[in-house]
């Protein structure tokens, strides 16, 4: 049987778990018959089916990008899944989390992901970790995988797992999402040793995004909300590039050496950020996929550039350097008001209903999608966004103020909700 | 955001209506802070100035947004170039984006 040398090499390393015991040289008869429709495909074959069974891919989240993932990565015979998260199933989850079910609700989601991904494919090993990944377990998990697929909710994660992934030479495979728009990168694929500089190389996430949004600006889907199919777009985006580079085997070339394969891997080399935006308030069509072409590795790069190994090492990450809460936690100074002018919604409740405030505003600034849910009588909706908004614009062309605010007279007090 | 406003339209160089001007897409958070999903901005226009413009249009938003933001031209990335660096000038029918990172999932 013609079997390609860089898979003995790779199952070696990579066999760490004792789940597996050895790699698979001949598929058998089950295997043959499940796989069938994707082996067919051309570039496909048993080869590179071989190449899927014998791989190890972890997803780190498993919620609205890691349930459709693993769905495809499990159907397609990746042979060893794991899978790390910490929550349980909530009923909130459910309009975009397709792994889990209405009957697992309060179940852990690893669990709930694994008890569906095992009735969609029972072949494949899955290893569940039930807890949340951290600075601290991180790279002892992501050492055991080939690939992984960064499916998490919040910026000092993907910063963490992008990090061990440059150290680990793993590559990495990024989506996030919320609200009406969602974004894709493959980085660090070829995988390449952190500070190689010698020409151009794979991207990491901090090439990319070299610093975090401000913490105020950054929203959960919990807080700002997040469409099914869009988040699920971008999921099964993933598994289609994680079954890609592994049935490629793109994932053992490792850059700057003279390894080749049949497939030229050069499409990789050009790191390739899609975004999705998804307007709910366009008509069907036209749809807005738009690929980008990203910057090779940044020579100035903390975590890959060229003095990267006296910046960032496996050691120090566990020990808590870099400090990713802090580095994604810094808060920008924020305005606010002395605690003479605030007042709590009990005594604004009180003082309203005894007849204290006569002529007053209440601006609610919340979104009008939160102020449709309910609101207190008598309240005016201004979201704050767009209060800004025009308050700079009259600042710039001039105007008046009521233009924004219904105000009957300049001298009314405006309460804020 | 206008209920209905406008489609995101597909990049169109050199398009009549966009004489003297390049088109700017916002993204993510960039789309929240401006109220917009694309725009259109005089030309030619200092990539350096850029933030210049915006600011004055939507203030914070360099530091709302723009600060941690990825920038395109044409569909790839730039560099914003600091103090010393050579600039890049963005020239009318080009389509630039601000394209914050986004995090959830």
């Amino acid at each position: 049987m013609q079997h390609n040398s860089n898979d003995e090499h790779h199952s070696n390393s990579a066999a760490t778990n004792g789940e597996q015991n050895g790699s698979s040289l001949r598929l058998t008869d089950e295997e043959f018959d499940r796989y069938s429709r994707q082996m067919i495909v051309p570039g496909m074959g048993k080869d590179a089916q071989l190449r899927l069974i014998n791989s190890k891919v972890l997803i780190i989240g498993a919620g609205g990008l890691g349930c459709p993932a693993a769905q495809y990565i499990a159907g397609a015979g990746i042979g060893t899944i794991g899978i790390i998260d910490g929550d349980v199933v909530e009923p909130s989850n459910l309009h975009r989390q397709v792994g889990h079910a209405t009957s697992r609700i309060g179940m852990k989601k690893v669990d709930s992901l694994i008890t569906h991904l095992r009735d969609l494919n029972p072949l494949p090993t899955y290893v569940p970790y039930t807890y949340p990944i951290s600075h601290e377990n991180a790279a002892d998990i992501i050492t055991l995988y080939d690939l992984v697929l960064d499916c998490t909710d919040n910026p000092a994660t993907r910063y963490l797992i992008s990090d061990v992934c440059v150290l680990l030479c793993k590559p990495l495979i990024s989506a996030a999402s919320v609200q009406k728009s969602g974004q894709l990168i493959v980085l660090n694929c070829p995988p390449t040793p952190q500070g190689k500089m010698d020409r151009k190389y794979p991207p990491c996430y901090r090439c990319c995004f070299r610093k975090p949004p401000p913490a105020n600006t950054q929203l959960s889907c919990g807080e700002a909300g997040i469409m099914g199919p869009v988040v699920g777009l971008m999921g099964v985006a993933q598994a289609g590039e994680a079954i890609k580079i592994l049935a490629s085997a793109l994932h053992l070339l490792q850059s700057g050496s003279d390894t080749t394969t049949e497939d030229d891997p050069h499409n990789l080399i050009q790191p390739t950020l899609l975004i999705y935006s998804y307007d709910l308030n366009a008509a069907p069509g036209p749809y807005t996929f738009r690929a980008l072409k990203m910057a090779s590795r940044k020579k100035n790069c903390f975590a890959c550039g060229e003095n990267s190994p006296q910046t960032l090492t496996l050691e120090g990450i566990k020990s808590g350097n870099p400090n990713y809460i802090q580095f994604c936690g810094l808060q920008t100074p924020k305005a606010t008001l002395p605690a003479q002018d605030r007042i709590t919604a009990s005594a604004y409740h009180a003082a309203r209903e005894g007849g204290q405030l006569q002529n007053h505003i209440l601006l609610d600034t919340r979104e009008k999608e939160h102020f449709s849910f309910g609101s207190i009588d008598g309240a005016v909706n201004v979201p704050f966004g767009k209060l800004l908004m025009k308050a700079a614009t009259i600042k710039r062309d001039g105007g008046d103020a009521q233009e924004i605010l219904p105000l009957k007279s300049a001298e009314d007090p405006i309460f804020v909700e | 955001m206008e209920r209905g406003s406008f489609l995101l339209p597909l990049p169109q160089p050199s398009s009549p209506l966009d004489f003297g001007n390049f088109t700017i897409l916002y993204f993510a958070t960039a789309t929240s802070f401006t109220g917009k999903n694309v725009e259109s901005l005089p030309a030619p226009l200092s990539l350096r100035k850029l933030g210049d413009v915006l600011e004055e249009r939507y203030k914070g938003i360099r530091e709302g947004v723009l600060g941690h933001s990825l920038v395109t031209i044409n569909l790839a990335y730039v560099d914003v170039p600091e103090e010393g660096e050579d600039d890049v000038i963005i020239q009318e029918g080009d389509e630039v984006a601000i394209i914050p990172p986004v995090s959830s999932g």
